[in-house]
């Protein structure tokens, strides 16, 4: 049966609870594009501080209804904290069972890492103990060449890539999570080899790439031209080989680039506030972009901590926050709206005032050639499918795995 | 061999997904307790051996409604994402 | 669109609202200042609010504000031809002696307007209007919402017999929101701005009169939006108007203050109020409700108004349906 891959669903998307432990502000890496501005080796949370986070969201149930959790774990790279973790993890399993927490039924463990400690006993055993409720995302850029230009060890001396220390473990982590995603960050740098680098990750047997541009203001003159160039020889190479039978590229979505309604899709792009981050001293996020070390010019927006529990009016802007109310009239009015991503987060950083109702505009023209070359990837697609008979069947085969048959 | 052979409704699928789900659970807790947690041991015994009752209950009775066709080696597979039911048999 | 400018005269001015004034320090606005306040009001067509502080102001001072037409708010201790009087104690609310042109402003916490409600309801018959300022709103527990609706259902009780007796008495809890049709909030930042002693503009005097370190979690309490030499500078202005705030958009409680000092100070931000803003505000409509009603039994009043049921007290609750 013909069929082109789909992006999969995240697990329980949109009825899991995201819990994020910022485990360590440390990380052996030091990626120019990174957002952590205030990463260290000394903020490291304390068994203590995690016990203490974890009781306090298992006592109060009735305020987090959600059907599933996704209890997440990030850095710095988690991975530097594996053993701390396994005594989370063991503590979560055994609390939400003792509760009798509606949890237990349905949980996972979530860590996105830059890969290079994967292979230690230490995560390999944890993996095993822990192998049916862990997702693992590891951060690979691409080729050699753009990866190491962004993902290099930290220290003095000449600049040292990190791509070896981390394909090394592609494949026995393609053995344990087969189908894995990766999520790849493009920055102003890194446009002249994202086709190359897609490709790379498709031929290493990663099919899935999510990957997007730096919400921050990066980008310089004639960076949308390149990258639109850039996405439409992927989308040749993707289209003339066949690849988009068995891979996805998150750059290429359907339905993107339409205008949107001020009514009828007005949500907020962003889950923060739907989230709970904590951190070493024990503070209750929003998301872990609200944490100080995620901030360059604003101070950080805390909505409680374990001691006091959180405070629930600072959560309010965050979840009656609609996607008009925080947008320029530009942007309401823009005729390639949908798709266009934002980061509550970076919004906040850079407003003129300490809010989260003002969206930063900074990717607009980077959204735009996105649009562009989404659009001609599509009808080259399509008129390929024509030519070739398989345009009907494609369609039929997309509401096949519409949800509502069941 | 896997073979489609039935569909089952998504309050199905949630109920049997809800057992598959504490089962992994169970298991997985099952490798970090030990008998000197008693109370929670005893527990965990008395749950393992209700979800499994649970979990097998469910599948006779789908298969009952439905009346999937079965092979001797044969077992039956969930798909989740989409409530389709498989036959999943290595010797065919 | 803007239309009020607010004179805080000196840095001991009288606090009229939610905020209270700490500052012991007589810091008088320079009279060129006043003078400039004053030009630009009268070109931007903005009304003026004087507040005073709680002294007599030099005659040069008093003889520039009379060149324009303005509202004083004053406390009680120099009432002299003040059009909104405030009153900070029980005992000067008992003692008054009310006149009818005035309107009264009565400041009080939370629990001794719990313990002292009563004290209030001689005073409905005497005057023309009451505004109750409630400070410390952001500390209500269930409780104290409980509470609140029992108290406002006496105090309707004592007002339906004012109505009875034809004496139509305003009380800004009970009878403003029967009145209206549409928000009529504080507005500050929108409607309103307010020029300091330090001849710089604030959102309203709570912005200026916070400590130069006070700090409400994210950033400093006090802020300027301009000066008087270079204008009006608010950033974000979008953000106080009730066309950026989702959850007083659509709501009905329209005689909330939806005090956005309030607000920056409980939800961090200006458009956002606290769940406690919310309730209280609700309690207050639910209870003009049923004023309305009350009051309908003696006879035709307001017949074009509705106020309808409602199942919840803060719209936060059912935000899905907004």
């Amino acid at each position: 049966m013909f069929h082109i891959k789909q992006e999969k669903p995240s697990w329980q998307s949109g009825i899991a609870k995201n819990i994020t432990f910022i485990v360590t502000k440390d990380c052996q890496l030091a990626c120019k594009y990174c957002y952590l501005v205030g990463k260290n080796e000394k903020e490291r949370m304390s068994w203590d501080v995690a016990k203490k986070a974890i009781d306090y969201i298992l006592d109060n149930e009735q305020d987090f209804r959600e059907e599933s959790v996704i209890w997440d774990f990030i850095g710095g790279e988690p991975f530097l904290e594996i053993e701390l973790i396994d005594k989370i993890c063991d503590y979560l399993k055994m609390e939400m069972f003792r509760r009798n927490h509606h949890w237990f039924n349905s949980y996972r463990f979530s860590f996105s890492t830059n890969g290079i400690n994967y292979h230690t006993d230490k995560v390999q055993d944890f993996i095993k103990k822990n192998r049916e409720h862990i997702s693992i995302g590891i951060t690979i850029d691409g080729t050699e060449k753009k990866h190491d230009l962004n993902r290099i060890w930290k220290g003095d001396g000449p600049e040292h890539g990190s791509y070896k220390d981390v394909v090394k473990n592609i494949p026995l982590w393609l053995e344990q999570f087969p189908g894995a995603g990766t999520k790849v960050t493009i920055s102003s740098a890194d446009i002249p080899y994202i086709k190359e680098s897609v490709l790379h990750l498709f031929n290493l047997g990663i099919n899935e790439i999510h990957i997007n541009c730096v919400f921050e203001d990066v980008w310089k003159e004639g960076d949308d031209a390149l990258f639109e160039d850039q996405l439409m020889q992927l989308a040749d190479t993707i289209i003339d080989n066949d690849l988009y039978k068995e891979n996805t590229c998150s750059f290429y979505t359907e339905n993107m680039g339409k205008p949107m309604d001020c009514v009828l899709d007005n949500g907020n792009w962003c889950g923060s506030g739907k989230m709970l981050a904590i951190d070493a001293v024990g503070n209750f996020y929003p998301c872990t972009r609200f944490a100080q070390y995620s901030l360059r010019d604003k101070k950080a927006w805390i909505i409680g901590n374990i001691h006091d529990g959180i405070d629930k009016n600072k959560l309010r802007p965050f979840l009656t926050l609609d996607r008009c109310t925080q947008s320029t009239q530009e942007c309401i009015d823009c005729e390639v709206a949908s798709g266009c991503a934002w980061c509550q987060g970076e919004n906040y950083d850079t407003a003129d005032t300490p809010t989260i109702y003002q969206r930063s505009t900074a990717i607009c023209k980077m959204h735009k050639a996105h649009v562009r070359a989404n659009n001609y990837y599509w009808n080259k697609l399509f008129r390929k499918l024509e030519l070739e008979g398989k345009r009907e069947e494609f369609e039929q085969n997309k509401k096949s795995v519409n949800p509502e048959i069941c | 061999m896997k073979k489609l052979v039935g569909q089952v409704t998504e309050a199905e699928r949630d109920e049997i997904q809800r057992l598959f789900e504490r089962r992994n659970g169970l298991n997985e807790l099952a490798r970090i307790l030990t008998a000197d947690n008693a109370e929670l041991y005893e527990k965990l015994v008395k749950d393992l051996g209700e979800t499994g009752t649970k979990f097998q209950n469910w599948w006779d009775t789908m298969a009952a409604k439905y009346n999937w066709e079965s092979t001797p080696n044969g077992n039956w597979e969930i798909n989740f994402d989409n409530c389709e039911i498989y036959l999943v048999d290595n010797t065919l | 669109m803007l239309q009020y400018l607010i004179i805080h005269l000196d840095d001991t001015s009288v606090s009229y609202c939610h905020y209270d004034n700490y500052k012991k320090e007589r810091n008088l606005i320079s009279l060129d200042d006043l003078k400039a306040g004053i030009l630009f009001a009268m070109k931007e067509n903005l009304m003026i609010q004087m507040v005073y502080p709680d002294y007599q102001l030099p005659k040069e001072y008093e003889a520039t504000i009379e060149t324009i037409d303005h509202v004083k708010i004053k406390s009680i201790s120099q009432s002299i031809n003040a059009n909104v009087v405030v009153i900070d104690s029980w005992n000067d609310l008992e003692s008054l002696k009310a006149d009818k042109e005035i309107a009264y402003v009565l400041r009080t916490d939370k629990a001794s307007f719990f313990e002292c409600y009563s004290r209030l309801l001689p005073i409905l018959n005497e005057v023309s209007r009451l505004n109750v300022v409630i400070k410390n709103i952001e500390t209500f527990t269930d409780d104290d919402f409980a509470k609140y609706k029992t108290i406002l259902g006496e105090i309707a009780s004592k007002v339906k017999d004012c109505y009875e007796n034809n004496h139509a008495v305003q009380l800004n809890l009970l009878t403003d929101r029967m009145m209206l049709d549409k928000m009529n909030n504080c507005n500050a930042g929108w409607e309103s701005i307010t020029l300091a002693p330090d001849g710089r503009f604030y959102v309203c005097p709570a912005f200026y009169l916070a400590g130069e370190n006070e700090d409400f979690g994210i950033g400093k309490a006090k802020f300027s939006v301009g000066d008087l030499q270079t204008g009006l500078d608010i950033k974000n202005p979008q953000l106080y108007r009730l066309d950026h705030a989702p959850l007083c958009r659509k709501c009905d409680a329209y005689q909330c203050r939806r005090c956005v000092w309030l607000n920056r100070k409980t939800t961090y931000e200006v458009n956002t109020p606290s769940h406690e803003q919310c309730v209280v505000a609700h309690i207050e409509r639910n209870a003009s409700r049923d004023l309305l009603a009350s009051i309908r039994t003696i006879g035709t009043f307001l017949p074009d108004k509705e106020i309808k049921e409602i199942d919840y007290l803060d719209p936060f609750d059912v935000k899905e349906e907004y």
